[in-house]
């Protein structure tokens, strides 16, 4: 490759478990270096130039403050690339379950009183689409390593890169599992984007939705059929609001919430 | 030795962009020729049909043939940018080696079309794969009676084959009728309208003995077929050629599936009849 | 047809002497459910195993396969794969015949070579089944097979009817012939046709099937299909675990480190919206109820132009894994007009 890619890897608020997924590609790091000209990667390089434009940036991380929406716009104006990886960059994460409930002042003060941030202003936690433009979503919680190579390989050679269609059910059935909400479980996998090789249910674990939602999502009927496994309507808006809430609510407004829509 | 049942029928075989053009802001002209000359030589298809393009680490998708089993040597698609691996093709140069294989499905039936007079209806990029069928015609113009090629398109630019059109107003041996919806060109020097509106100027043809084949967008077909079924012309002998997404192209991949036929091998030309009995069609 | 029986004790012999000649697999444990495993401990074969969670077309068409290897400047190669001899036993009819259907489709015209190699790379035991609550065998007429194993067996009380349709089964029986007796009397005759009588009278599902495919056309407009729409999760296991679903989606992995990669397919499923999707944006089939009816037109009407055949085998896995209860089962009732227990 003559012509490397500009590359740039950027967090924000979040566990930094997806830049970290791609630091653990332990075989494939040297290749994910070679494939770009890396100009910024915070965890992984001492030197990293901001100055420079960009032709793809991963962004990790919700939104949350004044400050970190301003670094997000620049690295949007200097970027042909954007690409949000990982639940809380691409539908706000677990800090964003109650998106958009007009709570957030309440939870504020429960939190931290009357104190103020002296460093910049903080508001609620929103995926990144809420204020720029991305050009591409890898969700996961964290991301998949292998989805993520895939991906990144696609990228690094101008090829738009293309996310699972098919719910994880799909993965699911592959993997030759037990439906777990046949056996009465909060199971989230209908809604759920694959990608993940139906990872929890293959260990007996019910699929919480990490990867958010699925191209199609029928969530009245997911509702119903959970509702008749005896759970709460509350636990089952609480479960589905947990990683992928603001995209959920964007969505379902009316069903997750009447204050949930912005 | 091609068709031999061991090769792998997902193979694409090598071939290489000869030439390429633009034919309107978004289509784009490709003359390919396979790198084995004795294949190039011998490569034989019918009128509609199709074959598939692929480029490594893109993908493949299904392009009608432009160009005509009577001139051998070349293949010619014209392609729409549109999606992932259009977006590729668009990004190749001549000399460029990509991946084809085929031809597939059923092609215009032209033993039975032989003796016939022909209408021939085309909207915006129908004319890809109906330029294969004038071109067939004009080449074997003896075995057809009457020929008459419509050709609809929004404006003068959006015209795919525009100056080949002109040139073929120019024969005495076929009716060339051309429209555009908009001219935003002031110096369009033919018809403007839709292309039914092109149907009063078909005259002195014997309905009974007449084949229509008809491609277009998707809005475009019912308007048509009532035109042609004004004529007279026997639902079974209004052909169409359609557009589904296709994986494989061979019957197996079940994306292009039609209630119970696979369009890639029973189809992609279907004819009013099987819009009627068949119903999700068109 | 040669047939031979067994004695019952023998089988666990067989199935181990069977090991030698190639990987046996065989439906195993898995929780509630069963699947097809690869066998080292034969006593872990579940002899009354009635449906598996994947049919045996995991083993034709396996849910991810490489079908082309590829650079990128466009130089493709056949994909270096070793396929082992395998031994699939305790196949029951219904899935014997779905394999049927799928030959139809990956056989015949373009054959497929990666599925051809694997069918020939394969010996099918069959084994009788007593059908449950959600076998609709019986309707769909595929509860015996005639063609489409090489052994199969029938299970009588004391003994094994053995059922060899082909060379390749004559072979696997001549392979340990001390555990099969050819001499057939007219008692196991009898005692055949009684179990035969009492199996059929087995069935708890059973409809008549005869008028399906007109009923299919009939019900184009019936408002069964938004209801169900209404219901499915699009979540397309039903195409998963179904015998007779044979379609994929392709994509292209190239490698990080190269310029080589590998086409694959992978199992898709016409319940999902992008499944008709084309580039430009158009959708064929936008409304999931369009959908659910190409599905079932399939299933109960006719696959493919010239099988003219419905395609159902009567598994009863749709019966056994959607979530939202949309099956065969519920859609024969729905359009017959019996009463569909939802």
């Amino acid at each position: 490759m003559a012509d490397k890619p500009k590359a740039g890897f950027y967090g924000f608020t979040g566990c930094a478990g997806c830049l970290l997924t791609i630091l653990n590609c332990e075989d494939e790091l040297l290749d994910i270096f070679n494939a770009a000209d890396v100009k910024s990667f915070l965890m992984a390089n001492r030197a990293n130039f901001e100055d420079e434009p960009l032709d793809v940036a991963f962004i990790e991380g919700s939104i949350t403050t004044e400050e970190q929406l301003e670094k997000l716009k620049k690295i949007r104006e200097k970027s042909k690339i954007v690409v949000a990886i990982g639940t809380c960059s691409c539908y706000g994460g677990v800090q964003a379950m109650y998106f958009g409930d007009g709570n957030f002042e309440k939870r504020w003060k429960q939190v931290y009183g009357e104190g103020k941030i002296e460093l910049t202003e903080a508001f609620e936690s929103k995926p990144i689409d809420e204020f720029v433009k991305v050009d591409f979503y890898l969700p996961g919680c964290p991301i998949d390593k292998k989805q993520f190579l895939e991906f990144y390989s696609q990228l690094v050679r101008g090829i738009p890169p293309r996310l699972p269609h098919y719910p994880v059910c799909a993965e699911c059935k592959w993997n030759e599992n037990e439906c777990l909400l046949m056996k009465g479980k909060l199971c989230l996998g209908p809604i759920t984007r694959g990608g993940c090789n139906a990872r929890c249910p293959s260990d007996n674990v019910p699929c919480v939705g990490c990867f958010g939602p699925a191209d199609e999502v029928n969530i009245n009927s997911e509702m119903k059929l959970l509702l008749e496994r005896n759970y709460s309507r509350e636990e089952i808006i609480r479960r589905i609001r947990t990683f992928a809430g603001a995209s959920f609510v964007r969505q379902f407004s009316k069903l997750l919430g009447e204050e949930a829509k912005k | 030795m091609r068709e031999n049942a061991e090769r792998n029928p997902l193979m694409p075989e090598p071939m290489r962009i000869v030439r390429k053009y633009d034919l309107t802001e978004s289509v784009r002209f490709f003359q390919v020729r396979p790198l084995d000359t004795q294949r190039a030589l011998t490569l034989n298809y019918k009128p509609g049909q199709f074959m598939m393009i692929s480029l490594a680490g893109v993908g493949e998708a299904p392009f009608s043939i432009s160009s005509s089993p009577s001139r051998p040597g070349l293949l010619e698609f014209c392609i729409r940018r549109t999606g992932k691996v259009t977006d590729a093709i668009f990004g190749l140069k001549e000399n460029a080696i990509i991946g084809v294989r085929g031809p597939y499905g059923n092609g215009f039936p032209f033993e039975k079309m032989e003796g016939h007079d022909i209408i021939i209806v085309v909207g915006g990029l129908g004319a890809a794969p109906l330029r294969s069928l004038v071109l067939y015609a004009l080449d074997n113009r003896d075995s057809f009676g009457k020929v008459y090629y419509l050709h609809g398109a929004r404006k003068p630019s959006e015209m795919l084959f525009r100056e080949e059109s002109f040139e073929l107003m120019q024969r005495d041996d076929l009716i060339c009728l051309l429209t555009v919806d908009e001219d935003d060109t002031g110096t369009w020097p033919c018809y403007k309208g839709v292309v039914t509106d092109l149907f009063k100027y078909i005259e002195d043809i014997d309905p009974e003995n007449t084949y229509a084949a008809v491609c277009g967008p998707p809005v475009m077909y019912r308007f048509v077929i009532d035109e042609l079924v004004k004529l007279g012309i026997p639902k079974h002998q209004i052909l169409m050629t359609l557009e589904r997404r296709m994986h494989c192209g061979i019957g197996k991949c079940g994306h292009c599936i039609i209630g119970s036929v696979y369009t890639c091998l029973d189809g992609p030309v279907f004819n009013y009849w099987d819009v009627l009995h068949m119903k999700d069609l068109i | 047809m040669r047939v031979f029986k067994m004695r019952k004790e023998d089988l666990r012999e067989y199935l181990e002497s069977l090991k030698k000649v190639g990987e046996l697999w065989a439906p195993v444990r898995k929780g509630d459910k069963f699947v097809y495993d690869k066998i080292d401990d034969v006593d872990k074969v579940e002899l009354k195993a009635l449906r598996t969670i994947l049919p045996p077309k995991k083993f034709f068409i396996p849910q991810r396969n490489t079908v082309l290897k590829y650079r990128l400047n466009n130089e493709y190669a056949d994909p270096v794969e070793e396929v082992p001899f395998r031994i699939l036993f305790g196949l029951h009819p219904c899935d014997i015949n779905g394999l049927l259907i799928l030959d139809r489709i990956y056989l015949e015209r373009f054959p497929d070579p990666l599925y051809k190699k694997r069918r020939e790379n394969t010996a099918i035991i069959g084994l009788s089944c007593v059908p449950d609550e959600k076998c609709l065998g019986k309707s769909t007429n595929t509860h015996y097979v005639e063609e489409g194993f090489d052994i199969a067996l029938t299970d009588l009380d004391d003994k094994y009817l053995v059922w060899v349709s082909s060379s390749l089964g004559d072979d696997l029986v001549r392979y340990r012939i001390d555990l099969f007796d050819e001499n057939i009397t007219e008692d196991d005759m009898k005692q055949y046709v009684s179990w035969r009588n009492w199996r059929d009278s087995q069935y708890k599902l059973y409809y008549d099937l005869t008028g399906m495919p007109d009923i299919m056309v009939l019900s184009w407009d019936s408002p069964l299909w938004e209801e169900l729409a209404d219901d499915c999760l699009s979540c397309g296991m039903c195409s998963m675990v179904c015998p007779t679903c044979p379609c994929y989606n392709v994509k292209d992995i190239t490698e990080l480190s190269s310029d080589e990669g590998e086409r694959i397919r992978y199992w898709d499923s016409c319940m999902y919206r992008e499944f008709a999707l084309v580039a430009g944006g158009h959708n064929f089939r936008e409304a999931r109820a369009e959908r659910i009816k190409l599905w079932y037109t399939h299933k109960l009407k006719s696959f493919g132009h010239e099988f003219g055949k419905p395609a159902c085998v009567g598994c009863g896995r749709c019966i056994d894994t959607c979530p939202a209860d949309i099956n065969v089962a519920r859609v024969i009732k729905a359009l017959k007009g019996e009463e569909v227990k939802v």
